[in-house]
């Protein structure tokens, strides 16, 4: 289950970010190392809120840092 | 039509979106709620842009359906963030189905995917009748989207 939704989470940020998976380290900074910017952040949210039928609030965006992040942060908001 | 939902005349939506002739797409919002909008904008023969598109026959430039789109886009982010904030245009991703010609009155359909105060996703509509003449997915930001 979880590597699923780690290679789910993966792919959904190397659609957004137009990258291929290998270019993009879980630990790596998306926007200072990887390329993205604010917008794609919000892309990514969108796309997990649709997949995982969750809702993240505004502030978390900012947390959005890493993938290894992203990941964590839809796990729990999957919990609640 | 929820609650919350109104109409406004075009000296309301003014007040919401910045862009003027030739460039105000909007004459009516039928229905302005944070949850949906719906606007309209009839076409006439005599819009600016067709005598230059085409010369021999009058087609509304998808580009316009798309700005049309945006426009409804921006008054349904006032309505949850009544700030008056210049808002960008990111990301589109639309098709066109059926061509728009003079006559026509379109009613443009804009529901938020999400929507943050500095950013948001929309889904946006075009009807002539029952008939869906085009449709979007854009993203747009604010000027102080970058400060996130």
């Amino acid at each position: 289950m979880a590597d699923k939704m780690q290679e789910e989470i993966l792919d959904i940020v190397s659609m957004v970010i137009e990258k291929e998976k290998k270019q993009i380290p879980l630990d790596a900074h998306l926007i200072q190392e990887v390329g993205a910017d604010s917008m794609m952040a919000l892309e990514i949210l969108a796309a997990l809120e649709k997949k995982y039928r969750i809702v993240i609030p505004e502030e978390k965006l900012k947390e959005m840092t890493t993938v290894n992040r992203i990941i964590a942060m839809a796990k729990a908001a999957k919990k609640k | 039509m929820s609650k919350q939902a109104r109409s406004l005349e075009i000296e309301d939506i003014k007040k919401l979106i910045p862009q003027r002739f030739p460039f105000l797409m909007i004459d009516r919002v039928l229905e302005a709620s944070p949850e949906k909008v719906v606007a309209i904008k009839n076409v006439t023969a005599n819009e600016p842009f067709f005598p230059g598109h085409f010369p021999d026959q009058k087609v509304m430039p998808g580009v316009l359906l798309i700005e049309a789109m945006a426009q409804a886009g921006i008054i349904l982010y006032r309505q949850k963030f009544p700030n008056d904030k210049l808002l960008f245009l990111v990301s589109v991703k639309a098709r066109f189905h059926v061509p728009v010609i003079p006559g026509d009155q379109l009613k443009i359909q804009v529901v938020p995917i999400k929507l943050l105060s500095k950013m948001g996703i929309e889904k946006a509509e075009i009807f002539v009748g029952n008939t869906k003449v085009a449709g979007c997915e854009l993203a747009f930001g604010s000027q102080d989207a970058k400060a996130l």
